[in-house]
């Protein structure tokens, strides 16, 4: 299960990259969000997977390939002039950057403990957890995102619409 | 069933999980399909007319007119499968399967009969079982993916008319997506949980403690944003025959176009399985508290039924709607109102209630 | 010049948008069970093949040629029919003929050919019209259809036997041989 998911994300992820077409790009982009989907609920968050696949599949992904179809680039687009310098600079920096954080999630506490503890399941996490944990745990953050949120919203609205 | 699994070399837990998905999708589908007889012929009674009643099984037998889905089903066979010569082909393909799929998908939740012991081992009947913790939030999930269908068909067909209708189809489902999962939440609220079987258990059999009592005002922006969710009349953006020829589906034929009306069908079945479950205490049989199983099924099913017929009932009541009024409604009446809803609720049980 | 609209004040309940609703709801569900649970003879379609719809007087459907009681047409192959068609598709070929039972001798015109080709035919009714003797009728028979062309050429013996069946009368299809005298002259 967890190789099927996982070659999803991947081959998702690639053919995102590799593919011109910029709708196609998306639609497997799609893909490796439901791989992702398919993980957490591998690792016992249900909630967090619904959550994927209801923010990221069906909003944000249909208002990006939205906004796509409504610029409307039927052709695809030349690639610039290759740059080979930048490109193996950006292949090195991207390999650094993911063997870092590999070895993080390695030296992390929660690692450790799963280690200890042997191979048992962690429960499920259902969606009073979460909302326990947002609402007593992380009020803060929580406010503080909200306000965030607001303010970018308000300031998308300030800034398409000039004459209020 | 122990001894019919081991027949089958297969474990029970597994054969049951088959035989629901077998009853599950089977029904679902065949439900569809004889809803597209009953919306015809519905709504030809509804307008004095008489409908599809002449399709006979062999020229002869002509139960009202049902062998219409059959005759149906063979005419789209037997088409020849165009594909426009400008159309991105592999999502031509795909796209009616994108469509297909999250609208069966979704009836995988919801509970259609009481769960029963037998033998010491309790079986539900539902697809997923409860304390899956997805509960509600899958339905919802799955109805997001469900634009992709239209999105995809509308996309890959390299049409105008399928490009605009795809394009408001897609705006509609997500703008009223909020507003539905707003209500929904606030019956999370009131439930204390948001797995089906929970809903349906605190709803009980008295049909004054059903949550369509409790929540009128979330049932109707529920009931409302589930028609912009199913593309149905009187917000049917994706088609729109009157302006944009069939809309996303214009250049499907033959098999293609048939699997893109039964999604739209199943859609529909499984929008009403989930206001039945919702609002109207699902598999709960009114005023009777411990019902047998086949009974229980039997109610959910007479539930189901009536809200796709309401489906259709209200495709010939209410006019069409114009883009703009669309929008205007999702966002500045159902949004407000759904919140308001939400925001009441959360208030009336700080208070105790 | 401008038409000033008188605009209908809503009240607060057909504002609500839901009662409305509702009420058109009432509406299409009336005719749905007063649809339902009409015989299928009181609906207003009628099912064709079925049941086929009474047509009003003075409807001009597929012509009739006339017949005597004994079978003879009246038709005397004037061409004052074929002379007022405005579509051309009657032609008629006379013959002479006499008998003793009937013309006592004298020589006497009839069709030998009467021929109208259906798909010119545009009902007018103008033969109807102009014939003397009251030997061509326009009925009330619609369904004149054919698989092929050549049967839509209506001969002498189709046309006397179009409505034979709705009357009740034999099919003919040669002139007869009367036994008695159809009518003295008088001179």
């Amino acid at each position: 299960m967890f190789i099927t998911f996982a070659l999803i994300t991947l081959l998702g992820a690639l053919a995102m990259l590799l593919q011109k077409n910029v709708i196609v790009a998306g639609l497997c982009m799609v893909a490796t969000f439901f791989g992702v989907a398919g993980l957490f609920v591998l690792l016992g968050n249900p909630v967090a997977a619904a959550l994927q696949v209801i923010v990221y599949t069906g909003a944000i992904m249909v208002l990006v390939l939205f906004v796509i179809m409504m610029l409307n680039s039927h052709e695809e687009e030349k690639a610039e002039a290759s740059r080979p310098v930048q490109r193996w600079v950006s292949l090195a920096l991207v390999a650094a950057l993911a063997l870092g954080s590999v070895k993080l999630v390695l030296a992390s506490s929660g690692v450790k403990a799963l280690n200890l503890n042997g191979a048992a399941l962690p429960r499920a996490t259902t969606l009073q957890n979460v909302g326990a944990a947002l609402f007593a745990d992380h009020l803060l953050g929580f406010e503080v995102v909200g306000l965030l949120l607001l303010a970018a919203m308000i300031g998308a609205v300030a800034l398409t619409k000039r004459n209020l | 069933m122990d001894k019919f699994a081991s027949l089958l070399h297969l474990t029970p837990a597994i054969l049951w999980m088959v035989i629901k998905v077998v009853i599950v999708f089977a029904g679902v589908m065949s439900l569809a399909a004889i809803f597209t007889w009953v919306e015809r012929r519905g709504s030809a009674m509804i307008q004095d007319r008489i409908g599809p009643n002449r399709a006979a099984l062999f020229g002869k037998i002509r139960i009202i007119g049902l062998a219409q889905i059959l005759a149906d089903g063979i005419k789209m066979f037997f088409k020849e499968d165009l594909i426009p010569t400008d159309a991105n082909r592999k999502l031509f393909w795909l796209a009616p399967f994108l469509a297909f799929v999250p609208a069966l998908m979704g009836f995988a939740i919801i509970p259609f009969g009481k769960s029963f012991v037998s033998g010491g081992v309790s079986y539900h009947l539902s697809v997923l079982d409860p304390g899956n913790g997805m509960g509600m939030l899958y339905p919802l999930a799955i109805g997001g993916m469900a634009v992709y269908g239209v999105l995809v068909a509308a996309w890959s067909s390299n049409n105008k008319w399928s490009i605009l209708g795809g394009m408001r189809a897609s705006a509609a489902m997500v703008s009223y997506e909020i507003g539905m999962s707003l209500a929904v939440v606030s019956i999370f609220m009131t439930t204390g949980g948001y797995d089906p079987s929970e809903i349906i258990g605190t709803q009980g059999h008295l049909p004054w403690n059903w949550n369509i009592v409790h929540q009128p005002l979330g049932f109707i922006v529920f009931f409302t944003c589930l028609f912009a969710e199913t593309n149905r009349l009187p917000f049917d953006f994706a088609e729109g025959e009157s302006e944009i020829v069939a809309g996303f589906n214009t250049e499907f034929g033959s098999m293609k176009y048939s699997l893109m009306a039964l999604a739209e069908y199943s859609h529909m079945m499984t929008a009403s399985a989930l206001i039945a479950t919702l609002y109207f205490g699902g598999w709960q049989v009114p005023f009777v508290k411990d019902p047998t199983v086949m009974l229980s099924v039997a109610c959910f099913l007479v539930k189901l039924v009536f809200f796709a017929w309401v489906f259709v009932w209200i495709r010939w009541t209410v006019p069409r709607f114009r883009y703009d009024q669309l929008m205007h409604l999702g966002w500045k009446v159902m949004l407000p109102m759904s919140m308001g809803n939400l925001v009441f609720h959360a208030w009336r049980m700080s208070q105790g209630h | 010049m401008g038409v000033i609209v008188k605009k209908v004040e809503l009240s607060w309940l057909d504002r609500t948008y839901v009662w409305p609703v509702m009420k058109g709801m009432a509406i299409t569900f009336e005719h749905f069970i007063k649809q339902l649970f009409t015989a299928t003879s009181k609906r207003y379609t009628i099912q064709y093949p079925e049941m086929k719809k009474e047509m009003p007087e003075g409807y001009r459907g597929l012509h009739e040629l006339k017949r005597f009681e004994d079978g003879a047409i009246k038709c005397v192959a004037c061409f004052m029919c074929q002379e007022a068609c405005p579509a051309r598709c009657i032609s008629i070929e006379a013959e002479e003929f006499s008998d003793l039972n009937i013309t006592q001798g004298f020589e006497e015109k009839r069709p030998a050919i009467f021929k109208i080709d259906m798909l010119r035919c545009i009902y007018c009714g103008m033969c109807e019209e102009a014939c003397p003797k009251d030997a061509i009728w326009l009925r009330k028979d619609y369904e004149v259809a054919a698989y092929d062309r050549l049967s839509m050429q209506f001969g002498k013996w189709d046309l006397m036997n179009t409505y034979a069946k709705a009357d009740g009368k034999d099919r003919i299809s040669q002139d007869p041989t009367p036994t008695v005298p159809r009518r003295t002259i008088v001179m």
